[in-house]
Parts: structure tokens; C-alpha cells; sequence
């Protein structure tokens, strides 16, 4: 069975598909159909969504929450795939040399993962972000430095568990350079639950980062959807809109995520193709 | 007026409010919770003149003074005080009977060493206001003569128990008032005796039994509690857990809510004695704001009634001047002052740019900076946030820069590296306590917060700024200060925007806790509770 059909079993991935392949597009859009700055002060403030020309009202300053949230959305896609990309750069290296080689590199490597995964993670991540003065780059630091552990444990123990099998040995036998077979022979054995996880994290990153912005330790030049709740978190009373959208943003993309990874596991799971 | 009237009507507004008759029967005994926000670093009120330590130290601590409502003096832990006719002595007599809360007597050796060794040394604002003061004689316990240099009628304006503690030379003497315990165990002849501060919660301080005024304080207890979230210091206040928040520890949006609801009141009382303006200091010395016509085209680019309506909820008045307009009261606020718009002129800044020759680029860009933002809450943010998108209007593209607020204060007052900066001053009572200090040569002093970080100097100014400080004769003082006014509105340093008014937003049940034009860093020696 091809991928797309055992993915398309899933249904929930289907539709959570749809929708994050909706919110990408709004994201590339957004300059479309809101040329202005997210951060424009646009018309009459704290206008209820529908009125003044908000489609989704304005908060205290007259932004329109709706540019807020196409934009955002840009900001939100771009930390979650750059913040995972780097942390499974990290926890690849990590892991496939700790797992590779065994012995007194894995001991070591092991023990300094570890030492990041007892730190809370969020706290960690804002700690960063403070001590490096809050910005993309910053931010996008923060998440991978906290997020890699994970990765590097599961390449660890797939490279574990691969490094002795026979077509690992025939390339020892036939000479092949230990960074050729890391590269070459074991990790496209290991590349599905990295998918898998992967996903995942992106979800994970675009909470961090609304969480970080909420806190006021977002980058204040970049619109993104926890800023806009941190900024209308004091409004919720008076104006509920400014906050409930991005809200809404930021539970259906994170939703949309985890089915899509869920459906990713399910087609590249093995044990799980004649689940029915 | 000239000096000596003025000291005599000093006088005799002193012999008018001496007990004000009560409105209502007060009720004695209860506690008193309520917020002080953020938990202060110490209660060293003698070496900081930070917020937070404001709200607790004048508890303990007492003046010399306290000031009513209207700015009229209220004998204190000075009964009477009188000026010599050269206005060069003034000699204080000091309530006898007055015990520090370890039971030592209050004498007038303790002023002599609160002043000349403590508040001239080591106090933020002590130098400027004593800085005539050069020797203070203690013929007997409680008789203090301060000898001074020239006349400084403003310093009979900074003698409450915020701005100049008295403190207990016993305890304090030979060591290093820095690093004292007082700081963190504060012992004072105020109506309320230090108990515990429980880091992170709370600090009580219960009745002082030996309080000089008989049957005072009415409060057997009060708690100042530590609440760092502002929605959970609303709902605080919504439950009755606490009664009474100051200096925007509610937020307007809530006080405004709570206005409207049974059972709680605000006020913007309490505050004069403070005079809070919100600005921005341009940092003088290099590009873009190293040129006047730049900084008074942000200044009109700014739409001040958009911050006050917007971000503070219409608490707040436009600034029109150098001086805050609360000063017009004793003459020295100068009407109709350029530069300083209620709405933004966006024509007018443009055309000041212009003319100073800085043109935009491709983009529409006429200069770039990073304006930073005094991390004291989410309104600043706002008007950042607010300021970023006016002044894109006219061509000057900024980045907005937070920074917790060690990191803040070191960068603005110690480094100087910033470009621009939203900030607020109190320009307190008079302006050589409160104003002076942005502007004076004198004043730039690297490492001091508060201070002239524009590193503004002019010696035309700074002369003024002397001929003021000393200026008995209130129409000569009133045009010298004009003149100041004129040459700030075009030089422009700092950018005033709006004076700010403060909310106390308090449950009903408490009474009478705005008895002193000190409000929130009053003593709370009358407040009470209905039971």
C-alpha cells in the first residue's frame, strides 16, 4: 500500500490535514489579503468582531485581530519548523553517536542529555529567552535546546538496536567509513519514529513559543498568536475576541498537528499496517 | 510673594491643620490587608526611593512633616519650625515624648545624623533636597537648627516620611548603611512596629502601643501581601482578601470595572506630593537624537490623548510642558509651550524633518532606532507598541526593545546604551526636587537611576536651574522657570507626554486612608476598617 493510502485511513489525519494545509495557506497569504502591518493601529479600539470593518474586532490599540492572526500564523509555522529542525539536528548527532559507539561516548553523551531533561523545559525556555534578550533567533534557540533530549534518547536506541544487525556488519566488512554507514546504511532505518516525533514537536514548539509571547518574552517586533493573547489577557472581561481567537488559532493548529503526526505514525508503524 | 511672606503663610496654614475633626466614628482595632506590588528589595526607605519600598517604610519611619491633602504642612516629629528672616536658618522643635520602637528616645541628634549623615549621603533625591543644608545644630534634645547655605524653600516640601525618613542614629552610626540590617528589620517612631517579611508573601507590621498620638493608630494590624499576577491581585480585591491597591496595582481596565461596583471605590487622590509624568528621554549623544529637530518631531508625532484614552483608559492629562501643569498652582507652570501637542501633527514633524535635512530613503525610512521601554507592566508595552506605528508615520522606523528591569535601569543609567527610552518621573512637589535631575549638568551621574541619562548640558540652562533653585521671590522664580520651560521645549531632551494619574481603587469598608496628600506612602496612621 502506497503511504498516502495507509495515512488516508486515518481520518482524523485527513481532516487534521486539511486544516494545517489551510492554515499554511493563510499564512502565505497573509500579506495578500492584509497588506498592512499586523501591528497597525487600524480603527476604533476594542471594536466587537463584525463591527468597524473587524472581522474578528480590534483590541485596545485598534489592531485588527484578524490581520493578527494571518500573520501570526506565519510567525507561529516558521519557530515551530525551525525550532524542530534544529533540535533534531541536535538529537540526531547526539543520539546516533551515543548509540553508535557505545561505551564511555554514549556514557558521557547520555549523561548530558540527561542533565537537560532535568531541567523543566518551559522554565529552561524562558530562562534562555531572558538571559539572550527575546527575538526569533532567541527564541527558536530556546525551543531546540530544551526540545533535542527526546530525539537524541529514540536515535539513540534505534541506533542501538541496529548497529549489530548483519547489513551493519557487511558494511564494516566491506570497509565502509563509520560516518557512511551512521549516515547512509542506519539512519534511514531509524527516520520513521524521528517523522513521527518530529511532528510532534512541532506542536510542541508553537505552544512553547505562545507561551513564551504570553509571558512578554516574545520578540515585540513580530506579530504572533501569544502575544496577542498575553496583550488582550487584561481585556478578557471587556473584550473577549482579543484573546479568544488567536486562542482558537493556536488549539486548532496544535490539534491539526498531533492527528497529522498520528496519522504519519500510523502509515510508517509497522506493527500498525494491518491495523484496520 | 517673597520669602519671608511665604514662610509666614506657612505658618499659618501650619496652625490650621493641626487635628482635622473626624468624619465619621472611627472604629479601632482589625487588620488591614493590602497589595504591595512588587515585593520591594528592602525597606531601606532612607536608600531608595523605589515604589514598592514607599508603600510599607513611611508605615515605620516618620518625617519631620507629613502634608495634607492640599500640600499644607502637618506637624509631624516636628511640632513647629520657624525661618530666619535671611531664610538661611531654619529651627525645627521636635515633639517631645516620641520613642523609636525599641524604646530609645527620638531626639534631635537623630535629625542631625538622618540628615547630614544618612539622606545627604546615600539617599536618591536627599543631596538635591538638603543641598543647602551645611550643618545642623542641636542646642537641646528637641531643638534642631538647620544652617543653610542660601535660602531652599522647597526643602520644607520634602520632609515627609517617604521622601526624608528620620532614622535612629543609635542603631545606624558606625556601620555601613548599605548593607544594614535596618534595611530588612526597619526600626522607626511610626504608628506601625515591624514584625516579619515572609520573602515572596507577605510583611506584617503590627501597632506601635507607644505611638506619640494618643488612641493612634485605630488598625491593630497591617499586611502588606505580594501578589505578582495582576487578574489574581483583581480578584483579590474582588473577594475582599484585600482592600486596598495602589499605584496601578490594579489595572485601570479593572479599577474602571470596579468603579462600577457595589462596594469598592477609586480615587486619583493621594498622589500630589508625587506629580507622576510619563516621557521619553532621547539619548542626546549620538544619531538619530543627537538632533533637536528629530526629538521634537517625535514629540509631535506622539498622539498623547490616543495613550491617555487608549492604553489608561482616560486616566492622565496631556503634557504641554518641561513642568507639570499641577505646578501652575504655585506659578511656575508656563501656559502654551510648543512642541508638545495633544493630538499628533504629523505635518508638523514632517516638516521639522525636512527642514533638518534628514530625508527618507527607498522606503520611506528617515532614521532608525530602538526605543526601549520601562519593564514596569503590560500599559508600557502597549504604548511602545502604540509609539512604533506613530512614528513609522513620519519616517522613523524603531524596534522595541523589554528588558527585565536590572538589565533596564544599568542600561539606561549606567552604559548609556540606548537611543531612546519611555519612562516616568515624579516630579514631586517642587521643581528642584523632581525636575532638576533630568536636566542639570550636575545631574549626569553615571550609575545613578532616576538621573540625567540624556546627558543633556547646557550652561545657559544650568544656570537657571541655579538661579531657581535659590530664587526666593516667587514672580522672579516664576519667570526663571518659564525661561527653562521655553528652552526645553526646544531643545526637547525629554519628551514629556501626559501627566499620569494613579489609581487606588479601595474596599468602602476602609476609611479614611487618604488622609495624606502622601496617599499610598502615607502612614495609614487614621485608616480603619468597618467591622
Amino acid at each position: 500500500m502506497t503511504f498516502w493510502k495507509l495515512f488516508a485511513r486515518n481520518r482524523g489525519a485527513v481532516v487534521g490535514l486539511g486544516i494545517l494545509v489551510l492554515i499554511a495557506v493563510m499564512a502565505a497569504t497573509a500579506s495578500l489579503f492584509f497588506p498592512a502591518d499586523p501591528f497597525s493601529l487600524a480603527g476604533k479600539p476594542m471594536s466587537p468582531p463584525g463591527e468597524n470593518g473587524f472581522l474578528l474586532g480590534s483590541d485596545s490599540l485598534g489592531r485588527d485581530v484578524a490581520a493578527g492572526i494571518a500573520h501570526g500564523a506565519k510567525t507561529s509555522l516558521l519557530i515551530g519548523l525551525l525550532a524542530t529542525l534544529v533540535a533534531v539536528g541536535i538529537g540526531i548527532v547526539m543520539g546516533a553517536l551515543a548509540g553508535y559507539y557505545g561505551g564511555p561516548i554514549d556514557n558521557l553523551l547520555m549523561r548530558v542529555t540527561e542533565m537537560f531533561q532535568t531541567i523543566p523545559s518551559f522554565i529552561f525556555a524562558i530562562l534562555l529567552v531572558a538571559i539572550m534578550k527575546p527575538s526569533i533567533e532567541s527564541i527558536v534557540i530556546a525551543i531546540a535546546v530544551v526540545s533535542w533530549p527526546a530525539v537524541a534518547r529514540l536515535v539513540r536506541g534505534e541506533f542501538l538496536s541496529l548497529r549489530n544487525r548483519e547489513f551493519v556488519q557487511a558494511c564494516h566488512t566491506l570497509g565502509m567509513s563509520d560516518v557512511r554507514i551512521m549516515l547512509g546504511e542506519i539512519l534511514p532505518n531509524c527516520l520513521s519514529p524521528v517523522i513521527v516525533i518530529g511532528s510532534l514537536m512541532v506542536a510542541t514548539a508553537i505552544l512553547i513559543e505562545s507561551g513564551l509571547a504570553f509571558l512578554g518574552l516574545g520578540d515585540p517586533n513580530i506579530m504572533s498568536w501569544g502575544f496577542q493573547i498575553g496583550a488582550g489577557r487584561t481585556l478578557l472581561r471587556s473584550a473577549w475576541w482579543v484573546c479568544t481567537f488567536p486562542g482558537i488559532a493556536i488549539l486548532l493548529t496544535v490539534l491539526a498537528i498531533n492527528l497529522v503526526g498520528e496519522g504519519i505514525n500510523d502509515a510508517l508503524n509497522p506493527r500498525l499496517r494491518e491495523r484496520t | 510673594m517673597n520669602f519671608r511672606i511665604w514662610a509666614a503663610a506657612a505658618l499659618c496654614a501650619f496652625g490650621l491643620t493641626a487635628v482635622p475633626a473626624p468624619s465619621q466614628a472611627q472604629e479601632a482595632g482589625g487588620t488591614l490587608v493590602y497589595i504591595v506590588q512588587p515585593e520591594p528589595p528592602s525597606l531601606a526607605s532612607f536608600l531608595s526611593t523605589s515604589g514598592p519600598i514607599g508603600l510599607v517604610a513611611p508605615k515605620i519611619y516618620e518625617g519631620l512633616f507629613d502634608y495634607d491633602n492640599d500640600l499644607k504642612i502637618v506637624p509631624a516629629l516636628a511640632e513647629s519650625y520657624e525661618v530666619s528672616a535671611d531664610g538661611k536658618t531654619v529651627t525645627f522643635t521636635l515633639r517631645q515624648g516620641v520613642t523609636w520602637h525599641d524604646g530609645a528616645p527620638f531626639t534631635s541628634a537623630d535629625v542631625a545624623f538622618s540628615v547630614m549623615e544618612v539622606l545627604k549621603q546615600v539617599h536618591p533625591r536627599g543631596p538635591n533636597s538638603f543641598r543647602e543644608v551645611t550643618s545642623i545644630d542641636t542646642p537641646d534634645e528637641h531643638t534642631a537648627v538647620f544652617n543653610l547655605a542660601n535660602p531652599a524653600p522647597y526643602m520644607l516640601r520634602a520632609l515627609s516620611s517617604y521622601e526624608s525618613p528620620m532614622v535612629p542614629k543609635h542603631l545606624l552610626e558606625g556601620t555601613d548603611l548599605r548593607n544594614s540590617d535596618l534595611a530588612t528589620s526597619p526600626v522607626g517612631t511610626g504608628p506601625y512596629k515591624f514584625v516579619e517579611w515572609k520573602k515572596g508573601q507577605y510583611i506584617r507590621l503590627d501597632k506601635n502601643e507607644a505611638y506619640w498620638q494618643d488612641g493612634m493608630p485605630y488598625l491593630d494590624r497591617l499586611v502588606g501581601r505580594f501578589i505578582p499576577d495582576a487578574s489574581t491581585r483583581t480578584a483579590a480585591m474582588e473577594n475582599g482578601e484585600v482592600m486596598y491597591g495602589a499605584y496601578g496595582a490594579i489595572p485601570n481596565i479593572d479599577a474602571v470595572r470596579l468603579r462600577d461596583t457595589d462596594g469598592f471605590s477609586v480615587t486619583t487622590d493621594g498622589y500630589s506630593m508625587i506629580n507622576p509624568m510619563a516621557l521619553i528621554e532621547f539619548n542626546t549623544t549620538k544619531p538619530p537624537f543627537d538632533n533637536p529637530a528629530v526629538r521634537k518631531a517625535v514629540s509631535l508625532a506622539i498622539d498623547r490623548e490616543f495613550l491617555i484614552e487608549n492604553i489608561w483608559f482616560g486616566y492622565g492629562k496631556p503634557a504641554t510642558s518641561a513642568l507639570s501643569s499641577n505646578f501652575a498652582a504655585v506659578g511656575l507652570y508656563k501656559e502654551g509651550m510648543p512642541n508638545y501637542p495633544k493630538n499628533a501633527d504629523v505635518a508638523g514633524a514632517i516638516a521639522l524633518l525636512d527642514a533638518a535635512g534628514i530625508m527618507p530613503d527607498a522606503n520611506g525610512v528617515r532614521a532608525t532606532a530602538t526605543l526601549d521601554l520601562i519593564p514596569y507592566g503590560e500599559d508600557w508595552r502597549r504604548a511602545g507598541e502604540y509609539m512604533k506605528q506613530a512614528l513609522a508615520e513620519i519616517g522613523i522606523a524603531i524596534e522595541l526593545r523589554y528588558e527585565d528591569v536590572p538589565t533596564w535601569l544599568k542600561r539606561i543609567y549606567a552604559d548609556y546604551d540606548f537611543d531612546f527610552n519611555v519612562n516616568y518621573f515624579y516630579q514631586l512637589s517642587d521643581p528642584v526636587l523632581g525636575v532638576h535631575r533630568h536636566y542639570g549638568t550636575d545631574q549626569i551621574r553615571q550609575g545613578t537611576h532616576f538621573v540625567n541619562s540624556s546627558r543633556y548640558s547646557n550652561p545657559e540652562l544650568d544656570a537657571l536651574l541655579a538661579a531657581g533653585a535659590q530664587e526666593a521671590d516667587a514672580t522672579k522664580r516664576a519667570e526663571i522657570y518659564g525661561q527653562v520651560q521655553e528652552i526645553l521645549a526646544e531643545d526637547m531632551p525629554v519628551a514629556n507626554l501626559f501627566e499620569m494619574q494613579f489609581l487606588t481603587v479601595y474596599n468602602d469598608k476602609l476609611k479614611e486612608h487618604a488622609t495624606s496628600a502622601m496617599g499610598a506612602y502615607g502612614s495609614f496612621d487614621r485608616a480603619w476598617v468597618e467591622q
